[in-house]
């Protein structure tokens, strides 16, 4: 091959990979979070967990960074306790375990980082577990108002808590 | 992940000999593969038959004939060719067999005694009354009347609350396998332990612990329920596994077996059908109802389904699962519909994110 006819060649290629890198990162996943049950993380540590999540669309699972709070609604008086006990079962995959009271109401409050990106996730919880419907996802962390609304929400609705998901 | 399997680590992980990384890994693949957790269950079935092996000595007899055969000159005579070859197969055997006991005897597994706490009235154990505490071990009996309870402390792993109206025995209490017997009655377990080492059996198949808590019912007959608080039981027999996770309850009925475990907050008409598919006459209605009342909970259900229903109705299900919770890339329809073991799983995994 004469070095002068690759040129042209190469040329093309290169475009082709670069459009088609663009469009991968266009059409690849949102960074977003997935909520379970502890079962979901197929790992039998984690079976005694309040619940688990998962981040989707992160090109490397081994990267994300996560952690977050449980809030609380007890008596009427807000309370706040920092998430210590979360193991990772696998990469990107998380289990919760319970660190909130029975009393009262509860939402854990996630986030979670990949490379610039942010997703969170507001998961109401109870002495049973989960609730699916109740909680909120969000492409950013969760604000304030919203957990304040959460919470009242579920204290309005005492009886769903009771009944959450395990 | 379902490239490869851990067929080569199988013997290594039930004589605990593989480091914990490899364990743990070893542990996450068996979740998710029926086919290496039947190896597995070969390799521990073949340890335990093993080591119910005597160790049997050699009558002094036959090393005094084989001593003097093999001084004995030897003519090249046709006959006496054979009869050496013979004595030197016997001798062999003999050999091998001496040397597989005594392994066997080395690495017997030692029987260890659980405790056992009166919680109310008189269980007995055995034929003997449980007035407060005491142990039992391999062998021993333990029925409770309409008035009394007990906790049995499972060695290290767990507990077992045995409650009113209950039969149970100890099957097997060695560190690699805990297992005992429901005949008739309720026990609650609460097992922390790596997967398949915890194992009751009853009338209606074999529960099978893969880290988890349950209440386990069952009469004389196999009719009963299986009830997961956390974790994951697998209900096994004649080769059909049900798995069921947290949340999720197994019926058993005489003589079917373990049915299709599903939530209990499905629609009424949903577990009515399932009933019907499970114990009655699996009519094309009762299928119908599944499909249409499924729920993406429901998939739980219909993944079991898909490996029980006829090729016929398999796709049906298979329609109805990819509506509600589409398969992961590399999860085609005819993959499922073919019931390649590695494309199921691939997707039960992803669909437990929804159960």
């Amino acid at each position: 091959l004469i070095r002068g006819k690759e040129i042209p060649l190469f040329k093309p290629i290169s475009l082709v990979a670069f459009a088609g890198l663009v469009m991968s990162h266009v059409q690849a996943e949102e960074f977003s979070i997935q909520v379970g049950s502890p079962v979901a993380t197929q790992s039998y540590s984690a079976k005694s967990a309040a619940f688990a999540f998962r981040t989707r669309g992160c090109a490397d699972p081994s990267s994300v960074e996560a952690g977050g709070t449980a809030e609380g609604l007890v008596g009427g008086k807000r309370q706040t306790i920092r998430l210590a006990k979360v193991s990772s079962p696998s990469a990107g995959t998380f289990a919760v375990f319970r660190e909130w009271p029975n009393e009262g109401v509860w939402v854990a409050n996630i986030t979670a980082r990949c490379a610039g990106a942010t997703a969170g996730a507001l998961v109401a919880v109870g002495p049973n577990g989960f609730l699916r419907e109740s909680s909120k996802f969000f492409a950013r962390p969760a604000t304030g108002a919203e957990v304040e609304a959460l919470l009242k929400t579920l204290a309005a609705r005492p009886g769903d808590i009771g009944g959450a998901t395990k | 992940m379902f490239a490869w399997h851990v067929s080569g680590q199988l013997a290594a992980y039930a004589d605990r000999q593989l480091d914990a990384q490899d364990v743990s890994r070893t542990e996450r693949h068996l979740h998710g593969c029926g086919r290496c957790r039947r190896e597995l269950e070969q390799v521990r079935f073949g340890i335990a038959a093993l080591d119910d092996l005597p160790l049997a000595k050699a009558p002094d007899a036959i090393w005094l004939s084989l001593e003097a055969a093999l001084d004995r000159p030897q003519p090249v005579l046709p006959g006496a060719r054979v009869r050496t070859w013979r004595l030197a197969w016997v001798a062999a055997a003999l050999f091998i067999a001496g040397a597989v006991g005594v392994l066997w005897r080395l690495n017997r597994e030692p029987q260890v005694q659980w405790d056992v706490t009166r919680l109310e009235g008189s269980p007995r154990i055995g034929s003997r009354t449980l007035t407060a505490a005491g142990h039992v071990g391999p062998g021993d009996s333990i029925e409770t009347d309409g008035t009394s309870r007990l906790h049995v402390k499972v060695g290290t792993i767990g507990s077992v609350d045995v409650a009113a109206e209950t039969r149970i025995r100890i099957v097997n209490t060695s560190p690699s396998e805990h297992r005992l017997a429901l005949s008739s009655g309720e026990i609650y377990a609460k097992i922390s332990a790596p997967p398949r080492i915890f194992f009751v059996d009853t009338p209606a198949g074999t529960a099978i612990d893969l880290g988890c808590e349950y209440r386990l019912q069952c009469d004389r007959a196999g009719s009963g329920l299986l009830r997961v608080f956390t974790g994951w039981v697998s209900y096994e027999r004649n080769g059909r596994e049900s798995l069921v996770p947290a949340g999720a309850v197994c019926v058993t009925r005489a003589p079917h077996g373990p049915g299709t475990p599903y939530f209990e907050n499905a629609s009424a008409a949903f577990t009515s059908a399932l009933g019907e598919f499970d114990f009655g006459t699996r009519s094309p209605e009762a299928l119908g109802t599944l499909i249409q009342e499924s729920r993406v909970r429901d998939t739980l259900t219909l993944w079991h389904l898909l490996s029980r229903v006829s090729a016929s109705d398999r796709p049906k299900v298979f329609e109805r699962m990819a509506a509600l919770s589409p398969p992961p890339a590399g999860v085609t329809r005819d993959r499922i519909l073919a019931l390649e073991a590695p494309a199921l799983e691939q997707w039960k995994q992803e669909l437990a994110w929804t159960w």
